[in-house]
Order: structure tokens, then C-alpha cells, then sequence
């Protein structure tokens, strides 16, 4: 992620970062996007089911 | 007071108090000396409450007069200051909510009560679990015992400081990414983070819902057990509260572990592994095997994704904050306010990719635990920081060993497997199959007895 990137995304977003924290922003954001980044986002499977139904109801679920 | 009655387990504790050689009383006013003592140097509380305490001692004296056998009366805890607590201020160690005081209470902080405990007070945490205090902060942060200048892990900071500091018998921590298990490591004692949905979150502040887990601490395994057995349970009050039976998580305790498979994953777990933490998880092993485990490597293919995980606690956190982030922002520690911040900034999209990677690791991590019962790591890679690292503000969040079982919800343990040549503790983590605590902790109790490390004591 380039700096500039990052500054489009802070304004997009309408939040404020500091520019002192900027660098330490922009690493979290690269480490924890890399892996997104290399996947393979037709490969790995979908959350599915989005609803799920349970005809019994446990103690409590009222 | 004794170093004995300070680091007394919680059996030895009720032993001694249906003996009539110690009453709850005395043992409460002994904490509550040493915590004057200690804690101004320790800074592990940040509400002490004094007349509780003698209150709930007093009515587990007048208990166990009854004959009352219920093993955590007159125990005596704090919790975790994100747990609500009905009229005891609750702060998140944040200067947000510094002077709130909760009408509610959480359900952890009521189960440990109806069981007999005697209420300390409210232990200091990372602001809202995430950020370390930094120097000019409302609330300093906890120091750790073993070495003041090195932090003790957070983010239930305050809880793994009393624990190694004897000021407490038992503690509430939570868990979004290792903030129970590496207090834990960092100072040398026991932290479980129980199955997703095995203990209840409701009344506890959150910081990213589907990875929060709330759980105990304490010195010993078998302390453990005796707390997350008054935990455990159903609650209609937590949306993601299991309705699965709750085990007896003290009569696996007594079997040995003789012919039990342990995986070790090696990948991601040991990239830029300390070498003393290496020498130390080696040597657990050894003892694991010595014990008649049969100890193998396995793999989890996607493991190496795991640092997607930030982007669900990020974004969870910051949808959690938001009103307060966009309103106040000067009420919130500097770096915590812009990692949380950040989360404003990752897509649906990149939210989305990262909850299927997660599935795609539990997937794999359950295929696994089919042919182990337990999988062994470090549960750090390095000893405790030091604040002079820690207060750099490019320090980031370095990479970690804990979270993929918050991705999996895993019930995880961490306890002492050695020292560092510098004094500080190194930790031995243990997940297993989902719901099996048990399994869990019959492992870490079986290395604990075979091993002295939970006996040392910090030089405070």
C-alpha cells in the first residue's frame, strides 16, 4: 500500500490519522492485507449458508 | 504475609480454610496489605475494592461455617476492567469511561460471585483491550513482575501482573488476538482461552465481536479449571453462548496422558522464533513425549494467512467505536485512536476476504485435529518487550503466534515452559478440538506437574 493510497482511503472514509502516525498505519494495513492480496478470491470457498434454521430451539432460545 | 498464602492455589486455599488454619478474612486482608505494597510499584489495579472484599470474605466465613463445599469460596480475584461490574467504576482503562459506573454486570463477574468469591477489585487492561497506556496516559500501564522495565503482555496487562505478583488467586482476562495468553506468558503463569462461546462476553466491552473470548487466569492449570468450571455455561445474553454441555474440567486431571497425539504446526509458528524460545518449546516436548505422548509435526496449510485476522479486529473495533472515535477522538490514547482509526479504512471486500481465509483455516485446522488431540507451540516467539520498545510508536503489531486461534476459537492454553537467560518466563501454548477444555488441560496439567517452572517467583 503507497502512501497515497492510504491518504485516499483516510479521506474516503472522512476520518483523521496524524501524519506522524502514517507509516505505522500504512504497515498495519500492508501486513494484514497481504494475505487478501495473494489469495486466490475465486478459489476459497464462500460463507455459506447466509441463514441457517434449527427446528429444535435449545433452552433458553426463546 | 507469606509468599506462601500469596501464592496459594485455590485447592490449597479451600483445604486450609475447612481445616480452620486459614479463615477468607485473613487471607483478604493479607492481599489487601500486600497490594498496598506492591501495587504502587506494580500499577496492576486500578480500582481497589476494599470493603467488597471484607463483605464477600466475611459471608464465605459465615459459608464454610455452614459447611458449604463450594471449592472457590472465599477465593480470592479480581477481573479484567472490561468487565462490567454494577456500581464499581469499570473504565476500559480508558480515560473515555474513566469515571463510569455501570449499572450492569457482566455474567462472568456474576458466576464467579454466586460461586464464592471475594471481589478484589478491577484489574488494569490495555485501553479497550487494544492499546497500551503510554507515558502521560489518565491510567499508567501494569508493570511485570519479573523485570519492570519489560511490559507484561496485554492486554489483560493488570491481570497477569497480580496473578505473578501474588496479589490474587484468580482472574478474569480476555482474548481478541492473545490478550489472555500473552499476559500469561509474559509473566509466567496460566491463562486459558476457553472455545468461542464457552464462556459468556455479555457485559464485557467489546473489541471485535467474532473474535472476543472472555476466560481465566491463574497460576496453575489445575486453578484454571476450577475458575472456567464456574464460567462455563449457557448464556441466553450472549448471542454466540453455546448451548453444549459443560464437561467436569477437573477429573481429566487425574489421567496421565500416555498415548496421546500432539501436533506440532511448524510453519508461521516458528518464523522469527527467539532461540531461547526455541531451546525452551524443544525441551517441553521432550518432557511431553517422556510423559508417553506421541509428539508429531503437522501442517495447516493457510496458517501463513493468518495476519489477515487484524482486518476483522480492526474493522470490528472501529464499527464498535465509531461514535465515540468520530465525537471524542481526543478521549483515546495515541496510536490506540489510529490503529482503531484504521479500520475505517479497510473495504467490505477486504472484510469479507479475510472471514474466508479464516474459514479456510478452521477448515484446515479441524482436519488436522482429527488425527491429534492437541496442538503444541510457543505461545510467544520472544520474551516480554521492553517499554522502551514498546513505546515506539513504529512498533506496530508484530507478528504473533496466538491469533490463529482466535480465528479458530480454539480452547488454547498457555503456561510456563522456562526462563530466558535475562530471568523473563517463556510459555507453551496447547489448542485442542473445540468444546474439549478438558483434553487441554489434563496435557498442561500432566507438563506442569512434571516440570517446576509455575513455582518460581518474580523478584518484586
Amino acid at each position: 500500500m503507497t502512501l497515497e493510497e492510504l491518504k485516499e482511503r483516510i479521506r474516503a472514509a472522512g476520518v483523521t490519522i496524524a501524519d506522524n502516525r502514517l507509516a505505522m498505519v500504512r504497515k498495519l494495513l500492508a501486513d494484514a492485507l497481504a494475505p487478501v492480496r495473494a489469495m486466490d478470491s475465486r478459489a476459497v470457498k464462500t460463507l455459506e449458508p447466509a441463514v441457517k434454521f434449527s427446528a429444535k430451539r435449545g433452552p433458553g432460545d426463546e | 504475609m507469606s509468599d506462601e498464602i500469596a501464592y496459594a492455589t485455590i485447592a490449597e486455599l479451600g483445604a486450609r480454610y475447612r481445616k480452620r488454619e486459614l479463615s477468607p478474612v485473613e487471607v483478604t486482608q493479607a492481599l489487601l496489605a500486600r497490594i498496598e505494597k506492591l501495587d504502587p510499584i506494580l500499577h496492576a489495579f486500578v480500582t481497589l475494592t476494599a470493603d467488597r472484599a471484607l463483605a464477600d470474605a466475611r459471608a464465605a466465613e459465615e459459608a464454610l461455617r455452614r459447611g458449604d463445599t463450594r471449592p472457590l469460596l472465599g477465593i480470592p480475584v479480581a477481573h479484567k476492567d472490561i468487565y462490567l461490574t454494577r456500581g464499581i467504576r469499570t473504565t476500559g482503562g480508558s480515560a473515555l469511561l474513566a469515571d463510569w459506573i455501570p449499572e450492569d454486570e457482566s455474567t462472568c463477574v456474576q458466576r464467579w460471585h454466586a460461586a464464592g468469591t471475594v471481589l478484589l477489585g478491577k484489574l488494569i487492561t490495555h485501553e479497550f483491550a487494544f492499546g497500551l497506556q503510554f507515558p502521560g496516559h489518565r491510567f499508567p500501564a501494569a508493570r511485570n513482575p519479573w523485570n519492570l522495565d519489560h511490559v507484561p503482555g496485554g492486554s489483560s496487562s493488570g491481570s497477569g501482573a497480580a496473578l505473578a505478583a501474588g496479589l490474587v488467586a484468580g482472574a478474569t482476562g480476555s482474548d481478541t488476538g492473545g490478550s489472555i495468553r500473552g499476559p500469561a506468558a509474559f509473566c509466567g503463569i496460566v491463562g486459558l482461552k476457553p472455545t468461542y462461546g464457552r464462556s459468556s462476553r455479555a457485559g464485557v466491552l467489546s473489541l471485535s465481536w467474532t473474535l472476543d473470548h472472555t476466560g481465566p487466569m491463574a497460576r496453575t492449570v489445575a486453578d484454571c479449571a476450577y475458575l472456567l468450571q464456574a464460567l462455563a455455561g449457557h448464556d441466553p445474553a450472549d448471542p454466540a453462548s453455546s448451548h453444549a454441555p459443560v464437561d467436569d474440567y477437573l477429573a481429566p486431571l487425574a489421567r496421565d496422558i500416555r498415548g496421546m497425539k500432539i501436533g506440532v504446526p511448524r510453519a508461521y509458528f516458528f518464523e522469527g522464533l527467539d532461540p531461547e524460545v526455541e531451546r525452551a518449546f524443544e525441551e517441553a516436548l521432550g518432557t511431553l513425549r517422556q510423559l508417553g505422548a506421541e509428539v508429531r509435526d503437522v501442517q495447516i496449510p493457510s496458517i501463513g494467512a493468518t495476519p489477515s485476522f487484524l482486518l476483522i479486529l480492526m474493522a470490528e473495533a472501529f464499527a464498535y467505536h465509531e461514535r465515540d472515535l468520530r465525537e471524542h477522538p481526543e478521549l483515546y490514547g495515541e496510536v490506540l485512536r489510529e490503529r482503531m482509526m484504521a479500520g475505517a479504512l479497510i473495504t467490505a471486500s477486504e472484510y469479507m476476504q479475510a472471514q474466508r481465509i479464516r474459514s479456510q483455516i478452521c477448515d484446515e485446522t479441524a482436519e488436522v485435529l482429527k488425527s491429534v488431540e492437541v496442538l503444541a507451540t510457543p505461545t510467544a516467539v520472544k520474551p516480554a518487550t521492553p517499554f522502551a520498545q514498546a513505546y515506539d510508536p513504529e512498533f506496530g503489531f508484530p507478528r504473533s503466534n496466538m491469533p490463529p486461534f482466535n480465528l479458530t476459537g480454539s480452547p488454547t492454553l498457555a503456561l510456563p515452559c522456562g526462563f530466558s537467560s535475562s530471568g523473563l518466563p517463556l510459555s507453551l501454548q496447547l489448542a485442542g478440538r473445540p468444546f474439549e477444555e478438558g483434553t487441554v488441560l489434563q496435557v498442561g496439567h500432566a507438563y506442569e506437574r512434571a516440570t517446576q517452572w509455575h513455582t518460581r517467583r518474580p523478584p518484586v
